[in-house]
């Protein structure tokens, strides 16, 4: 199987889905945020420039307009860039788009993909740094895929499309030079279906988006300490596979939940309050989360590195389920 | 000439804050190509004029908002060159601690209130600040400095409707420099001047040549008189140019050489300096001298900000909600 | 004045502006009832803007309307007895029972979607646009939306896209906030709103705007036709004002007839409360059409009786048939809400 990388799994998607199908337009940004791999992007550009645009800056607006547009048939992927910015377009995601199919008594769809970057990248202190994944799963009608690997965001990004519900599609710019395994036949991968990144029998270790990468990292040190970790990526949180989790969750007892987004109402807490209500009588120990502290994001390095879900607080939490 | 009017002392004041400014940018331009500051920069270098045009005029207890291109409008109001930068560098000497950057820039002992990353996020913040001002009927005004790139954003408009209806002491300073992030302005508006937008709204608005001290200087002189007379918001447009790119890094590729050429000639520095000079208020050695100590200044404040502690860990938990 | 249009056009329309009112008006009853609850908003006194606007339009255009969409959706000729049902809450509404009146939908008349929040529906109108102009299908938006709309920021930007890509989209902005009868048409004005007049707000952009009398069906109806031929022949957006005077029965908290609407009141408003009876007399755009059909010799008073008689039997079967209609089960509340 050929290696690739992230951003090179992701423009091919977006290249083989832009050919199959001439309902997709691309609006706003360049999928890459500051990556400096432009040339991927100018190569779309070259080839399907009449489906792109690139409006002004006007969040509100335009993810009004693919809304709209993908009421009217078409099936439009908008990129938000820095996630933050989805609470300048905040009405149109939550209360239009979201709420379109079902207020209507299942009449109109709305066939659109919000990607936005979220998290701590590195100096992009408070207004840059959002991971506003846990909100929007507190907005009932819509999707939420989050890759944290090469082969995941190309399928993941085909299943967006292909699905006729608003999606939002969370990625991270700390992905995007990751290499990984990508097959080499067109493969979407279905939402509602988590992946067992890496076999261990000790303790569960579910992570969402770069955590993933993060947690793996921190299971290879752990093995040498004679601890094996399982690690679960969602991949999706709507649809949400508990089923797989729980099956972890019966191998080892033992869960540690490790997500950028903050700790009060995070991404975390509701994996935790889902397998404490459903797995309960399997657990040997507490839950433990390790989430981004509750602390609006502070721009020093060494502050920024602090509150976030690192390895060392990854590492020092399975230990703890283990003690 | 406009320089006939001026007190030639009272313009050497202001040559010397411009130099400041240019000294301090180039400076942290250098910090940044050396890793010394990370994150992202965005830098006002070609845009001293309306900074120090501006804000001379205004009062230490006015209240001034900034957007991400903000480390000269900081200046220019009184800041402190030393918590300046080692802010911008993440230090604990810095105005917020290290926790807020560049575009987070709170220097609130001279009235520069804070600086923001979303573009146009500060401008409904003050008129908040302009409705207390006119509250408490101690003479005070707000002003807040964008760009054109907010000229297309929602709250903009909403906020140029408020401030007309309600009267509110506040002038809205527009650095037009032709660019939102990457794209001309062409590409976002129809629209040429924000200043029409202005007078849409019932404001009366001025456009003047940014890089042109004394323009800007009388333009704000007007603005100002009315604004403390109560008579009610005032717009000011200045077209000007920025010499780097959109932030720190940034090729500017979409920039013609032939336009960053024709810039040049404009530099707003150098205007004054030959204003001074053909005054014969001031000679080469004097202009040359003020040159080197705006840069041992802005040295200095690089050794302060390079020899101050990292922010400390716990320093995270403290100032999320006020005590 | 009346439409440029034969006999019979005009007697629909006449229908169609009867139909709306005896509509709103059996749902003040039905509210003052109890029959349903929640807020809801009446189009009584914008009846020849919307039916003689919406006229002008093709099968498969689009629509966009807001809160006060009743006149629109049965202006476009939705059934009465679903638009009911679906304020009612009942399983045979329009959106069974899951949308109530600000989001009433029918999507085979060009409604995909209605927001109850203000200008939510205007960015939307721009992706309709840019959709139909993508697929080439010379398919049109319409946006409904009234003053206060234009305070949203959304509203700019969407002026700001729509005028850079020059979208197949129509403005319809209802202004009724003139005040009192008998002011000029340029007095309308908006106490929220410091552009005056409103039309300067899309001119901004390069909009071609323009403000009329709503309460004139004829001037409506031709204005609206040229409009939607510009805009169909690739000149991008246009933006019209209506203007009509409020209802006096939208001014309190909740909606009230003042007076029940029968044809003979376009004569003689002496049976009117006197609080409301120089709006009948002079701003009521139904009756004002009325009087203007017989005053042509389009029609005469005995016809329109017939015309009006005959929606109110229609409105009392689809009141019936909407109380009728049983509520969804609780358990739909779970269901439907992906695809």
């Amino acid at each position: 199987m050929r290696e690739l990388a992230y951003y090179e799994a992701k423009f091919e998607a977006l290249e083989e889905i832009m050919s199959a199908d001439e309902r997709v337009h691309l609006i706003n940004g360049t999928f890459l945020s500051l990556s400096p791999h432009r040339h991927v992007f100018q190569n779309l550009q070259k080839k399907f420039s009449e489906r792109m645009f690139a409006p002004p800056i006007s969040e509100l607006g335009f993810c009004g307009l693919a809304t709209g547009a993908a009421m009217a048939g078409l099936r439009p992927i908008v990129d938000l860039s820095t996630g933050s910015f989805i609470y300048e377009a905040w009405p149109q995601v939550a209360n239009e788009a979201a709420n379109a199919y079902s207020m209507s008594g299942g009449q109109t769809r709305v066939p659109v993909v919000f990607h936005l970057f979220h998290g701590l990248r590195g100096g992009g202190a408070a207004q840059h740094s959002g991971s506003p994944q846990a909100m929007l799963w507190n907005v009932p009608g819509l999707e939420i895929a989050i890759p944290s690997s090469p082969r995941d965001v190309k399928g993941l990004l085909k299943t967006a499309v292909a699905s006729d519900n608003p999606t939002i599609f969370v990625d991270h710019t700390r992905l995007l030079d990751i290499r990984g395994e990508v097959p080499d036949n067109d493969q979407a991968i279905p939402f509602g279906v988590a992946d067992i990144k890496r076999s261990g029998s000790d303790v569960t270790l579910i992570a969402t988006s770069y955590t993933v990468q993060v947690g793996l990292q921190a299971a290879g040190k752990l093995a040498k300490e004679g601890i094996e970790v399982e690690v679960v990526d969602p991949r999706t949180l709507v649809p949400f596979d508990l089923a797989t989790i729980l099956s972890s969750v019966e191998k080892t007892h033992r869960v540690v939940i490790g997500d950028e987004t903050h700790q009060s109402c995070g991404v975390a807490a509701e994996i935790a309050a889902r397998i404490a209500e459903s797995g309960f009588d399997k657990l040997k120990t507490r839950i433990r989360r390790v989430s981004t502290l509750d602390v609006p994001v502070p721009y020093s390095p060494g502050l920024e590195a602090h509150i976030g879900p690192s390895e060392s607080r990854i590492m020092d939490a399975v230990r703890a389920a283990l003690a | 000439m406009a320089a006939k009017k001026e007190n030639p002392k009272e313009t050497i004041e202001l040559l010397r804050r411009m130099w400041l400014i240019r000294a301090f940018e180039e400076k942290v331009s250098a910090l940044y190509a050396e890793r010394q500051i990370v994150g992202l920069l965005h830098l006002g270098i070609g845009q001293e004029a309306v900074a120090v045009g501006a804000l001379s005029l205004l009062r230490n207890d006015d209240y001034v908002y900034g957007g991400h291109r903000s480390h000269g409008h900081a200046i220019a109001k009184g800041a402190d060159i030393n918590k300046l930068m080692a802010e911008i560098a993440g230090r604990a000497t810095g105005y917020c601690g290290g926790k807020g950057g560049s575009m987070h820039i709170v220097a609130k002992e001279c009235g520069f209130i804070t600086a923001t990353g979303v573009v146009g996020g500060t401008i409904p913040l003050a008129l908040g600040a302009a409705f207390a001002a006119k509250e408490r009927k101690k003479g005070q005004i707000a002003a807040v400095f964008f760009g054109d790139g907010a000229g297309q954003s929602g709250s903009f408009h909403e906020s140029l409707n408020i401030a007309s209806l309600w009267q509110l002491p506040v002038i809205f300073i527009c650095e037009n420099n032709g660019y939102a992030e990457f794209t001309p302005l062409s590409a976002h508006t129809k629209i040429e001047r924000l200043a029409q937008h202005a007078k849409t709204y019932g404001i009366p608005a001025d456009t003047v040549d940014g890089n042109d001290l004394f323009a800007v200087r009388a333009a704000m002189a007007k603005a100002v008189d009315k604004c403390r007379a109560g008579k009610g918001p005032i717009f000011v447009e200045c077209l000007t140019h920025r010499m780097r790119g959109h932030y720190e890094g940034d090729p500017a590729k979409y920039r013609e050489l032939s336009q960053l050429a024709e810039w040049k000639k404009k530099d707003p520095i150098a205007r004054v300096a030959r204003a001074l000079k053909s005054q014969k208020t001031l000679a080469d050695k004097e202009l040359a001298a003020m040159e080197s100590e705006a840069q041992a200044l802005a040295e200095k404040a690089a050794e302060f900000s390079l020899a101050s502690p990292w922010p400390a860990d716990d320093q995270v938990a403290r100032q999320v909600t006020s005590d | 004045m009346l439409p440029n249009l034969p006999r019979e056009n005009l007697l629909e329309l006449c229908r169609r502006m009867f139909t709306i009112r005896h509509f709103e008006e059996n749902l003040v009853l039905l509210h003052d009832k109890g029959v349903f609850g929640g807020h809801y908003h009446l189009y009584v006194g914008q009846e020849a803007t919307g039916v003689p606007a919406l006229s002008c339009l093709r099968a498969d255009d689009y629509l966009f309307t807001t809160h006060r969409n009743h006149g629109h959706l049965l202006a476009r000729g939705v059934e009465p007895k679903r638009l009911f049902a679906e304020i009612l809450g009942r399983v045979d509404g329009l959106n069974k029972g899951k949308g109530g009146s600000f989001h009433s939908v029918a999507p085979s008349l060009g409604f995909l979607h209605s927001s109850g929040v203000v200008a939510g529906i205007i960015p939307l109108s721009t992706g309709t646009a840019y959709a139909a102009k993508a697929q080439k299908n010379g398919r049109l938006t319409v946006c409904l939306f009234g003053d206060g709309s234009l305070e949203e920021g959304a509203a700019p930007e969407a002026f700001n896209i729509a005028s850079l890509l020059k979208l197949p989209l129509l403005f319809l902005c209802e202004n009724n906030g003139k005040y009192g009868a008998g002011r000029a048409v340029a007095a309308a004005q908006s106490s929220s709103m410091a552009a005056y007049p409103l039309t300067e707000l899309p001119k901004a952009y390069k909009i071609p705007a323009q403000q009329i009398d709503g309460m004139d069906a004829g001037l409506v109806h031709a204005t609206i036709s040229e409009a939607v031929g510009k805009i169909r022949r690739g000149e991008g957006p246009q933006f019209v004002e209506a203007q009509t005077v409020r209802f006096p029965g939208s001014e309190t908290n909740w909606p009230t007839v003042p007076k029940p609407t029968n044809t003979a009141l376009a004569w003689d408003v002496s049976d009117v409360p006197e609080k409301a009876r120089e709006w009948y007399h002079s701003c009521d755009p139904l009756l004002i059409y009325i009087r203007e059909l017989v005053e042509a010799n389009r029609a005469n008073r005995d016809e329109i009786a017939a015309i009006e008689s005959q929606v109110k039997s229609e409105i009392a079967a689809a009141v019936d048939f909407a109380t009728n209609s049983p509520y969804p089960k609780p358990e739909e509340a779970e269901r439907d809400f992906f695809a």
